[in-house]
């Protein structure tokens, strides 16, 4: 058989194990888009995600002292200039981030997030339902 | 000219010649039936991997996290049986090229990510190394094109 003959038998038996994957694989990819565009996203899908997500506690300095997020950084408003290069140095490019502040109706997470998002940082999400919902599902 | 009329020391160069083939095939063969194994444990997972170089779409990073695997498996036991032996090594050098283009286009970027060869068995490899074990590859790859049935 042909060199070309042969690469083509090699790929369709490649193709038809890869449906056969497709088909019956428990960890097999799903093909919509996982990755949303950057905005406010639910801790299901960050979980869905089967990556490191960079967290960032947008709550005050106190809040975050008492708990927070696992391997979460303290951004927020008013720490901001400080702590930003701190962010900056664990922050892997393309790493994806999640910011979170206190509850469904608080801003901050927002606010930082798009403060993030003119740092240069991409792609940035925030939690809906902030810490509240991480607590409850904790 | 045959194995027949040549010289004893060139036929003796030669069988070593082809020893070193069949070493270096099995080795290649081994190795691509590794990664795609590896991969093969968790697809979604690997899909992740392609999706961090951001060269294409999710849902070709999905695809491709099917059939890379496959294809690396079809062409490592093609490698170590022989079949489809010229084929496999058409293979072999496409992807060794396309991956090592994906490597060196990472590092140009300064992306920061985890090669993915291997699935998620050895992470935190980095992209310059991988890279020059590819490039290494892609030389035994040549040796093997040059004999690619060993005596």
């Amino acid at each position: 058989m042909k060199t070309g003959g042969q690469v083509s038998v090699i790929f369709f038996a490649a193709l038809a194990l890869a449906g056969l994957t497709a088909a019956v694989h428990p960890k097999k990819p799903s093909f919509p888009d996982r990755f949303p565009a950057p905005g406010e996203i639910s801790l299901q899908d960050v979980q869905n995600w089967n990556e490191p997500v960079l967290w960032v506690d947008a709550r005050p300095e106190s809040d975050y002292e008492i708990e927070h997020v696992p391997g979460a950084v303290s951004l927020n408003p008013d720490n901001w200039s400080e702590q930003l290069p701190h962010f900056l140095d664990g922050w892997r490019p393309a790493q994806r981030v999640v910011v979170y502040c206190s509850a469904a109706s608080c801003e901050t997470s927002r606010e930082i997030a798009d403060r993030l998002r003119h740092s240069g940082v991409d792609p940035v999400y925030y939690l809906k339902g902030g810490w509240e919902a991480w607590r409850t599902t904790r | 000219m045959t194995a027949d009329t040549i010289s004893p020391a060139a036929n003796s160069q030669l069988r070593v010649l082809g020893w070193v083939a069949l070493a270096l095939r099995i080795i290649l063969a081994g190795l691509f039936v590794l990664a795609g194994g590896l991969k093969l444990l968790d697809p979604a997972a690997f899909a992740a991997e392609i999706n961090r170089y951001q060269l294409i779409p999710w849902w070709s990073c999905a695809l491709l996290a099917l059939l890379l695997p496959w294809l690396e498996i079809c062409v490592g036991i093609a490698l170590f049986t022989r079949w489809f032996s010229r084929g496999a090594l058409t293979w072999v050098t496409a992807l060794l090229i396309v991956f090592s283009l994906a490597l060196l286009s990472a590092m140009l970027r300064g992306l920061s990510i985890d090669c993915g060869c291997f699935g998620r068995m050895w992470q935190s490899t980095g992209t310059f190394w991988p890279l020059l074990r590819n490039l290494a590859l892609l030389g035994i790859t040549v040796l093997l094109w040059w004999n690619p049935r060993p005596h």
